[in-house]
């Protein structure tokens, strides 16, 4: 084929039609309008006219020089590691029996960890709360008790991007090859399938993130301000100033959009090996 | 003793008996093909002689040795899956290497085996390609790379060729023989098509609803059919009840038996033959003719009997619908076949 035979070939699959990219455009400036406007509205005084006025950086200086903004924000983002982390480990040494020693359980690994999708944020801080306060172990402490609600929270995410990643790749044909080349189960498993179903895993992560990282009740009714993550650092400011609350909750947005990038890029590199 | 030994073997999923006493022996370096249709248990046979999948009952023995309850991965038995089932996350050289690591062989040694058994399946240059951007061929060459490169006491075969196209098959259905040989491998081949199964086989074990319906050499399978399933399952036998056969014929048919004819056998002419020893000669109409490659079928109407005949498809047509033929049945190729109900 010669190189213009090529390029014509080429051409209908490079080219997005007119159309939609004027639709896709009209999309994502609907969906970008509330953050550009809470952006305006934190950078300045006032906004009472049709344009703002008053351009500051004050509210950003003031939250920057916040060591409880800070603290707020670092422990929103061990919340969602540790409890996306344990969420994970435990899933994927469940979904381990079900691939790998009896398929027949899966439906019921399906119907437990599709439980939390029932449960009402208030329900289930009240009853893990009636549950484990006063027993004097460690799921006592309000943290943990935070982190188990969360783990509970975005088990049906994870387990939907485990599962999703397992059946693409058939992961039990993919054990059985490897046992028929010398490798035990358990290390297949380890060896063979994990890899693969990496970026499955990154995916359903990235989703839970968003979830922990936007939650407000769970945080707010277990541990308040005990433990105080960004959403009730956020509600605890909102009375103060709204171009304070403005610029918490653009931050929280590029927080988001930044681990939203890492996890993403992790997914490509993943992909591309 | 066989090298390898079924003894029994009995597999049940639940009330459904897969594998009904199974009872058979296969020589050292043989390649052996278990032949049937879809859900016959040959496939089942071959992962419970895998390890992948366990015996209700009965006995597995592999050179001596009861494997019956020894886990797949202790078994050394190598095995190439329909689905190719190579590692995605690895290169084609990753993959065969990975036999080989998991029996701890030196790197130096492993790199060495790994590039002879890529060469011996013709893969080389493709060493550092990820599975997914090889075409169905390359990778089920490279799960054969992977299979044989352990040196494995057998080799499985399942279906590896069903879903690769026509000329690539029979490609690949000659290099697996010829690996088969060099390396003096003992092979179970598992395929429901009976053209494979003749071109690769030493010896074929027909299956039929979990039991085995016949065994012997591709030449006796195809032209010693023992039953009716037989008879329709290989070639494409034409079979003819008792009655039927006597009233085109003239000869007599012992009760409960059928005659089956293959197409390839029967004569066809515009004339009376001369001399009909040994052979019936029976007057038909030709209802139909179908090309069918190298080879040009007929159907033949004579009598309440419509008979398949093959002739080799020369450069004309030989007869229209329509014409007035003769057909010539040898006799010794008109065989009396017991009757089943099963087939």
């Amino acid at each position: 084929m010669s190189s213009k035979a090529k390029a014509a070939s080429a051409a209908p699959a490079q080219k997005t039609p007119l159309a939609a990219r004027i639709f896709l455009g009209a999309c994502a400036l609907y969906l970008l309008v509330p953050f550009l406007t809470t952006l305006v509205y934190s950078l300045f005084v006032e906004w009472t006219d049709v344009l703002p006025s008053g351009f500051t950086l004050r509210n950003y200086a003031e939250l920057f020089t916040n060591s409880t903004f800070w603290l707020s924000i670092g422990r929103t983002l061990v919340l969602c590691l540790v409890s996306v982390a344990i969420t994970i480990v435990l899933l994927l040494l469940a979904m381990y029996v079900v691939v790998a020693v009896n398929r027949r359980l899966g439906r019921f690994m399906q119907f437990v960890c599709m439980i939390p999708y029932a449960l009402q944020g208030v329900i289930l801080s009240i009853g893990i709360i009636s549950l484990y306060t006063g027993t004097g172990t460690i799921l006592s402490n309000r943290m943990f008790m935070l982190f188990g609600a969360y783990t509970i929270l975005v088990l049906p995410y994870i387990y939907q991007g485990i599962r999703n990643a397992l059946n693409a790749i058939d992961a039990n044909m993919l054990i059985q090859a490897a046992e028929m080349l010398g490798c035990g189960r358990f290390r297949a498993y380890v060896q063979v399938v994990l890899p693969n179903i990496v970026s499955g895993i990154l995916v359903s992560s990235l989703l839970a993130e968003s979830i922990v990282f936007g939650d407000f009740v769970l945080a707010n009714n277990i541990a308040g301000t005990n433990y105080q993550n960004i959403q009730v650092f956020l509600q605890a400011n909102m009375a103060r100033s709204s171009g304070l609350s403005s610029a918490i909750v653009v931050i929280i947005f590029v927080v988001v959009a930044a681990v939203t990038a890492i996890v993403l890029k992790l997914q490509r590199s993943s992909q591309n090996r | 003793m066989a090298y390898i030994e079924f003894k029994g073997v009995v597999k049940r999923f639940g009330d459904n008996t897969v594998l009904d006493h199974i009872d058979f022996g296969v020589e050292k370096g043989d390649l052996v093909t278990l032949l049937g249709p879809s859900g016959c248990g040959k496939s089942t046979l071959l992962r419970c002689l895998s390890g992948l999948e366990s015996v209700t009952e009965g006995r597995i023995v592999l050179d001596g040795r009861d494997i019956t309850d020894v886990p797949a991965s202790k078994r050394n038995i190598g095995m190439v899956f329909q689905q190719y089932s190579l590692f995605p996350n690895m290169t084609v050289e990753q993959n065969v290497a990975f036999g080989l690591r998991m029996k701890k062989v030196p790197a130096e040694k492993i790199q060495q085996k790994v590039a002879d058994a890529i060469a011996m399946v013709e893969l080389t240059g493709k060493e550092k390609a990820y599975p997914a951007s090889l075409s169905g061929g390359q990778q089920q060459r490279a799960a054969l790379a992977r299979s044989i490169v352990t040196e494995p006491s057998v080799l499985l075969l399942d279906e590896p060729l069903s879903a690769i196209d026509a000329k690539l098959r029979k490609a690949l259905q000659s290099r697996i023989r010829e690996i088969n040989q060099e390396l003096g491998l003992t092979s179970i081949f598992v395929t429901h098509d009976q053209d494979e199964a003749m071109v690769m086989s030493d010896v074929i074990q027909l299956f039929h609803d979990g039991r085995i319906e016949q065994a012997g050499s591709p030449v006796d399978v195809y032209t010693k059919p023992v039953s009716e399933f037989a008879a329709s399952f290989i070639g494409s036998y034409n079979q003819l009840d008792a009655a039927v056969f006597s009233e085109v014929t003239g000869a007599m048919v012992p009760a409960g038996h059928v005659v089956a004819i293959r197409p390839e056998t029967i004569g066809i002419q515009k004339e009376a033959p001369a001399h009909t020893d040994g052979a019936y000669v029976v007057r038909g109409t030709v209802q139909d003719s179908t090309p069918r490659g190298n080879v040009l079928r007929y159907t033949v109407k004579t009598g309440p009997a419509c008979l398949r005949v093959d002739v080799l498809f020369r450069s004309f047509h030989m007869f229209d619908k329509g014409d007035e033929v003769y057909l010539v049945l040898p006799e010794h190729d008109c065989l009396a076949i017991p009757e089943s109900n099963a087939a």
